[in-house]
């Protein structure tokens, strides 16, 4: 007995210093902007283009007094949940972090990151594409610059298309695309394939966006989701449950899959709705169909309209552990905004900045990167067609604070609509259900609509 | 399997206590003595055992009582996780899907693996070394590697599936949600019939060949041998392979989570096995402390079958 009280009393005392360690882990990042010319900087990111040795070079070289050191993470899921164990301990973590733009939500919330307002980063708003820029915000504040854009496009196989009958130029709103998906359904390929797997998140988040849907909305500590009774949900649902039921989409195959490179490939899969960094992506995956494959604006709901939505992208942020704020933020000001920007648009980065997008040589077709890609798609000028995309404007919309568990559990609840064995607004209310417990769970006081 | 060969190591440390307490008085003064210089020896190992198994299990356990939220930081909440865990439909989902795998896949490779190990022990076989090495081979194949191997086969589509239904015009899914645990139980089965195989025959091997000799002097079959002499002699190693299997099954992780991506629909899900469920609340729930607690759990209830598998073995050496 005596020894269950010894037990119960060192746990106690455990707890209390991990609690209070805690605390100070909390309480004293105020102050830690540090000297903005000297500094060694560590850098966690990942390297899609192969080129941050030499953009880090060129930063140092503008910049001597800093040097940057750049651990590369892999993949963004890594480095997030490296981070989010570093800011747990308190300490390990680095001065400049690159994230996914849903996941800079979840950082800002839990304070984690510097609002990038103390340095002027606000300021610089205009200058970005609407996009990116929207989703980076938290309480109206910049946690993160963002480094690309990914405006959801319209990509589709003229080949497949022309069997068909279909004119791709021609769907400009979401009820031309049903009009088609019909008419490719009767060839024996599919419009596109959904599957309702988390890989399908993002994708379903742009389209929801783009419908000017709300599933979700963030206010400090309240949440509120409401997941089909919302006038865009209910269009989106409406839309995607006809597809499902008149077999005109592929429900087999997820994203990113062995099978969907294949059907890429072979043509059963007509067309993707998918983000502009799609078109590398592409040229590895479905080789065979070379100078096939086309990209548009994203179809409409309304006649007329330009709406735009996001898929992916990612953001650099200066974490709020570091003590060099000052001198991590200019790192991150070059990186996106700077110099370092264009370069990271020349090694095959999406840009988000306007300056960029509107640049000559960003659509010049002759450059040889250009050629490749215009090559592969029939020679359309690739880059003006998502240039202007990035360019149109995009309703707000906002991630959940817990925007891993939304994608995970998207996969387990929605999946059940696109196996037929509920419909669609009964998976998606299951699924809001689940992140109004998660949310709970959380601290956060939900509603559910 | 590194997992899988601590949980036996510390399974057959049970046994120890009651051994030694059946030593003699020489040996139990001589013990004191013994003990520090053992620990000599035995320091480099502790060290290690202590901080990659004693304290993350103790971790563990701390951190299951208490409750880490965005909003409202970390409190002690005391068994709240636990009783949240036994009203957790997902989690007894998952436990009953891997208890329903071991029931059926365990015995299945055992037998396969028993099998495997009386032909080649039999002597009757041609190439015996390149048959051992053949059927142990896939073990020594990384689980991720072969899992993608097999996925690659299984697929309905453009996979050696696929091409058995363009072929023979059939409409063959192994990956459809209610043969999905068959088809990952196959995998499985496939990846370790060659180890069980090989403790099997490693057991077989130590029968001294006079046995055989008088048996067949006395006049006994082939089959009566394998009945009465290797049979029994394979219960000890039964007793093992079991207990590694169980342990083994209820872990399930690797197989489910790679053909995740492979399988139409979402058949998998983030709460497929209990070890899926326990990484998708700590990775993307950020319940790293109700993960911990489903893991303390998990643990006890492994325990608690391999003892009792250990248990029953042991009373029918008794006999």
């Amino acid at each position: 007995m005596r020894n269950i009280k010894k037990v119960i009393a060192a746990t106690a005392a455990v707890a209390t210093l991990v609690g209070l360690a805690a605390c100070g882990g909390g309480s004293d990042n105020s102050s830690n902007q540090g000297d903005a010319d000297n500094a060694e900087l560590v850098f966690w990111g990942w390297d899609s283009g192969n080129s941050m040795k030499d953009i880090i070079k060129g930063f140092e070289k503008a910049n001597p007094g800093i040097t940057v050191k750049f651990n590369n993470t892999g993949t963004a899921e890594k480095t997030s949940t490296a981070l989010s164990n570093a800011i747990a301990a308190g300490n390990g973590a680095p001065d400049v972090v690159m994230l996914e733009d849903p996941t800079v939500t979840q950082f800002a919330v839990t304070d984690g990151l510097v609002d990038l307002s103390e340095f002027g980063a606000d300021k610089l708003a205009d200058d970005f594409a609407a996009g990116p820029w929207n989703k980076l915000q938290y309480n109206n504040k910049p946690y993160a610059l963002p480094i690309d854009s990914g405006p959801e496009m319209f990509f589709y196989n003229k080949a497949v298309f022309d069997k068909a009958g279909v004119d791709g130029e021609s769907i400009k709103t979401w009820d031309d695309y049903y009009e088609a998906a019909k008419k490719i359904r009767a060839t024996g390929s599919y419009i596109t394939n959904l599957a309702g797997t988390s890989n399908d998140y993002q994708p379903f988040t742009a389209q929801v966006w783009q419908a000017g849907a709300q599933p979700w909305k963030v206010d400090g500590e309240n949440i509120t989701i409401n997941m089909t009774k919302d006038a865009g949900m209910k269009k989106y649902i409406q839309f995607v449950q006809k597809l499902i039921d008149e077999d005109l989409v592929d429900t087999k195959t997820p994203n990113w899959s062995d099978d969907w490179n294949r059907e890429l490939n072979d043509g059963t899969i007509a067309s993707l709705t998918i983000g502009a960094w799609m078109p590398v992506n592409l040229m590895s995956g479905a080789p065979d169909q070379a100078g096939n494959w086309r990209v548009a604006q994203l179809p409409q709901w309304e006649e007329g309209q330009e709406v735009s939505a996001e898929d992916g992208g990612s953001a650099l942020s200066v974490v709020k552990l570091s003590k060099n704020q000052a001198a991590a933020y200019k790192f991150v000001e070059y990186m996106t905004h700077g110099d370092g920007a264009q370069e990271m648009a020349d090694t095959g980065t999406f840009p988000s900045l306007k300056k960029i997008l509107q640049s000559d040589s960003f659509t010049d077709p002759t450059t040889e990167g250009n050629k490749k890609t215009n090559d592969y798609f029939g020679g359309q000028n690739v880059n003006e067609v998502l240039s202007e995309a990035a360019q149109r404007p995009t309703e707000k919309f906002q991630y959940l604070p817990y925007n891993p568990f939304a994608q995970s559990a998207y996969g387990d609840e929605v999946s059940k609509a696109y196996t037929k064995e509920i419909t669609l607004e009964q998976a998606l209310k299951n699924y809001g259900d689940k992140l109004a417990k998660q949310g709970e769970d959380q601290g956060y006081t939900v509603t559910v609509k | 399997m590194s997992e899988q060969t601590l949980g036996a190591a510390s399974a057959q440390t049970g046994l120890l206590p009651e051994m030694t307490s059946r030593h003699t008085a020489q040996a139990r003064i001589n013990k004191h003595k013994a003990d520090w210089r053992g620990w000599k020896f035995m320091w480099p190992f502790a060290l290690v055992f202590v901080f990659v198994f004693i304290i993350p299990i103790v971790y563990a356990i701390f951190i299951s009582f208490f409750k880490k939220q965005m909003i409202g930081g970390t409190k002690f909440v005391g068994f709240e996780n636990y009783s949240r865990l036994f009203v957790d439909q997902q989690f007894w989902s998952s436990v009953w899907r891997v208890a329903l795998f071991t029931i059926v896949q365990v015995p299945i490779m055992l037998f396969l693996a028993a099998a495997m190990a009386l032909a080649l022990d039999s002597m009757k076989l041609h190439g015996t070394k390149f048959f051992r090495i053949s059927t142990f081979l896939p073990y020594a194949v990384p689980a991720v590697v072969s899992t993608m191997i097999w996925g690659f086969v299984y697929g309905a589509k453009y996979g050696l599936v696929g091409s058995f239904n363009d072929f023979f015009g059939t409409n063959l899914d192994v990956l459809a949600p209610d043969v999905l645990l068959a088809a990952i139980g196959n995998i499985n089965t496939w990846e370790f019939t060659g180890y069980n195989m090989l403790i099997f025959y490693s057991s077989l091997s130590t029968i001294p060949h006079s046995l055989y000799e008088a048996a067949s002097i006395d006049g006994a079959s082939e089959w009566q041998i394998v009945k009465r002499i290797k049979l029994p002699e394979l219960r000890g190693s039964l007793a093992i392979t079991v207990i590694f299997s169980i342990i083994g099954s209820f872990q399930l992780f690797n197989e489910p989570s790679i053909l995740q991506n492979m399988v139409p629909g979402n058949a998998i899900t983030t709460y497929y096995t209990p070890n899926m469920y326990a990484y998708n609340l700590s990775f993307s729930g950020n319940q790293s402390n109700y993960a911990a607690a489903l893991a303390i759990t998990m643990a006890v209830i492994t325990m608690a079958i391999a003892y009792a598998v250990q248990l029953r073995s042991m009373k029918e050496q008794m006999k």
